[in-house]
């Protein structure tokens, strides 16, 4: 920087970023950290990518108040150029979003990519994961739709049942004992603001040990593995990745237009959600243990399995990685899955099967 | 390509199965009753025309209320749209053709307003939303005080923003003209908050003042375009009382020729085998700002009732339904 402040190395140089910029392009990066083999975790973050801006644009014509904030969805869906395409685009990128941060974890457990050194990687990728379906319950309730208001009664009331700290945590969601503008407006500030941050923190921290501890080997490849640029070979790998998800999920959302369902109605206690398809098994294990037994259900047993995967990284630590030589933890966690697919089928007979005769 | 590529495939598609199924929970998940308006290429050209087989029949129940309290009725409800309308077909059975609505009759000596009313149909659609219609129906646009007879109730919308579409067909004062009546609902004035939309139409009485008998007849020199009906049109007033003779009847309310936005909804209709066979059609946007505009993308709020040769309060009403659009 020159005594009259213009730059006198270009426009980096007067930003103080060259060495930041220079040392990213420096940066190598393994091939296969993206590619046709592992794409997972890469397409998580498009995904992410992708639900922030569609969640900007609906930001920008939505309103925080009961009823309005129907209709300006409504407004935003079907009045506004290309409205329903960006809202069809959110909806079904935080379902594929589950489902691929799903098979990311999957693959993991697989691979053992929990095994030190990349613990940490492995418990902020948990900690993401646990944190989507807080979006998605906080973005339920905004349209302020039938399905979003009721649902929400039927998670705080589970919430509410937690022991001790259950009403007082139902109350700090709500703002009080019942759904109304605060909680409208709670959910939206968490959804929005408070969220998005939280989550830009644990996305930074998992690439934090992601560049430092390194992706996991490849288990099957024969291949010699080799390195490329960060900038520009991954960075655009990455680009058309998003780009063709974006097209994908946009196409997606033009065929099968996501519905808006009907007006939330607080006092129409006839109107019965039904779950939604990632919900199905811990709805489930809600209907099993009721009465003093539910607090099982709502708490321990999901509470059990997200800090038994927490603490994975320090219970199977390896070395062998090998699938086909860890069968006794394998067959634990293909248990553990199975139980968890059975009863999300149960549940989907249950709440989407024909009705008993 | 080797096994681990393979492998991966078989996750997206695993992935694309999936994100079928979660296409699938939205209509899995529908409670109200829905009729789907099916896309056709050629529009419906009467009652019987081969394009209605395109279009699923919905059977809609009624509950009866006030006179037809405990009764039940049923609606069978069909639905296309092409182009820029919309066609709904409706069935009901009705063991007689109402269609009286007071009219005089010369008994040889003096003229008396006949008893019966007349067979009718409505439709209440949103043009702006009427808070909890969608879950309650028509239900919330009846207002009075808890304790106030029915008769005293006003149909209305509970504030200015809300704001009702109502399509009325009646088989004495609309139908002779070929259509339904288009009103609009809003908050209510000092009796109703039905409002009619803007243009003309509706009815007039038929009466002399000091109310003992019509003021009008047919006009001899035009041909009864409606047979049966006196159309405010075609009617002149009566110079000699003698030309009459015993069993004649002159329509009381004479349907008036509709125009502008009450002109909107055509109708097509037929009674036969005690049934009424009725056609509506509207375009699905009409640009009044009196009408609900039809987004083929979006679904509709809408609830029915039923008049058995019946006035305003008794009736057979129907529970809230959607309107969907096939694609």
């Amino acid at each position: 920087m020159t005594g009259s402040g213009k730059p006198s190395g270009g426009i980096l140089e007067w930003l103080a970023i060259r060495n930041a910029v220079e040392k990213l392009g420096a940066q190598r990066v393994w091939s296969d950290a993206l590619s046709w083999t592992r794409f997972t975790g890469s397409l998580a973050l498009a995904l992410l990518v992708l639900l922030c801006l569609t969640g900007v644009f609906m930001a920008f014509n939505y309103t925080p108040v009961p009823g309005t904030a129907y209709d300006s969805v409504d407004f935003a869906q079907f009045s506004l150029p290309f409205g329903g395409l960006i809202r069809g685009v959110h909806h079904y990128a935080w379902n594929l979003l589950l489902m691929v941060m799903g098979l990311h974890l999957a693959r993991a457990l697989v691979v053992a990519g929990y095994q030190p050194p990349r613990e940490l990687t492995w418990i902020s990728g948990l900690l993401i994961m646990l944190f989507i379906p807080v979006f998605i319950i906080t973005g339920d309730l905004l349209p302020w739709d039938q399905k979003g208001f009721w649902s929400t009664q039927v998670r705080t009331s589970i919430m509410g049942s937690v022991p001790v700290a259950g009403d007082w945590m139902v109350r700090l969601l709500q703002g009080g004992p019942r759904t109304g503008i605060v909680a409208l407006t709670r959910f939206y500030v968490l959804h929005l603001l408070v969220l998005p941050g939280a989550l830009l923190l644990l996305v930074g921290l998992h690439f934090h040990f992601v560049a430092h501890r390194g992706v996991s080997e490849p288990l099957f490849s024969t291949r010699e593995r080799r390195q490329v640029s960060l900038f520009p070979t991954m960075v655009n790998r990455w680009l058309l990745l998003l780009l063709i998800i974006t097209v994908a999920l946009g196409a997606v959302a033009y065929l099968w237009p996501v519905p808006l369902g009907d007006p939330a109605d607080p006092t129409d206690s006839n109107y019965i959600p039904k779950p939604e398809w990632w919900v199905l098994f811990l709805n489930q294990l809600v209907a099993i243990f009721r009465g003093p037994l539910m607090v099982l259900g709502t708490a321990v047993i999901p509470g059990a399995l997200a800090a038994g995967l927490m603490v994975l990284p320090f219970i199977d630590r390896g070395p062998e990685r090998h699938p086909l030589r860890r069968k006794a933890m394998l067959t634990v966690i293909a248990a553990i899955g199975l139980v968890l697919l059975v009863l999300s089928i149960m549940g989907y007979l249950e709440h989407y099967g024909p009705p008993p005769a | 390509m080797n096994r681990q590529v393979m492998g991966n495939w078989m996750l997206v598609l695993a992935l694309a199965v999936a994100l079928g199924l979660v296409m699938q929970a939205p209509a899995l998940a529908a409670a109200k009753q829905e009729l789907v308006s099916a896309k056709v290429k050629q529009a419906p050209a009467g009652l019987d025309d081969a394009v209605w087989k395109d279009a699923k029949a919905l059977e809609v129940p009624f509950e009866g209320k006030e006179k037809f309290a405990g009764m039940k009725a049923a609606v069978t409800v069909r639905s296309v749209y092409s182009g820029d309308n919309i066609y709904f077909l409706f069935h009901w059975k009705d063991a007689n053709k109402s269609v009286t609505k007071g009219a005089w009759k010369y008994d040889g000596q003096q003229w008396a307003q006949q008893k019966g009313n007349e067979d009718r149909i409505s439709l209440l659609f949103e043009i702006d939303r009427i808070n909890n219609f969608a879950s309650k129906g028509c239900t919330v646009t009846c207002h009075g005080a808890a304790d106030a007879p029915k008769k005293e109730w006003k149909f209305a919308t509970a504030s200015a923003a809300e704001k009702g579409d109502l399509w009325h067909w009646k088989a004495a004062r609309s139908d002779p003209y070929h259509y339904a009546e288009d009103g609009w609902l809003t908050v209510a004035g000092e009796k109703t908050g039905r409002k009619v939309d803007e243009g003309k139409g509706g009815d007039a009485k038929n009466m002399t003042d000091d109310k003992s008998k019509p003021k009008f007849m047919r006009d001899p020199a035009k041909t009864a375009s409606a047979p049966g009906f006196l159309l405010a049109e075609e009617a002149v007033e009566i110079t000699d009382y003698a030309v009459f003779n015993a069993g004649d009847v002159i329509t009381y309310q004479m349907p008036k020729k509709p125009s502008g936005s009450q002109a909107d909804i055509q109708a097509m209709s037929r009674y036969a085998d005690g049934a009424w066979t009725l056609m509506l059609t509207r375009k699905l946007n009409t640009g009044n700002a009196d009408d609900v505009a039809f987004n083929a993308q979006k679904k509709y709020s809408f609830a029915m009732a039923l008049f058995d040769d019946s006035g305003d309060e008794n009736s057979y009403d129907s529970e809230a339904m959607t309107l969907a659009f096939g694609r």
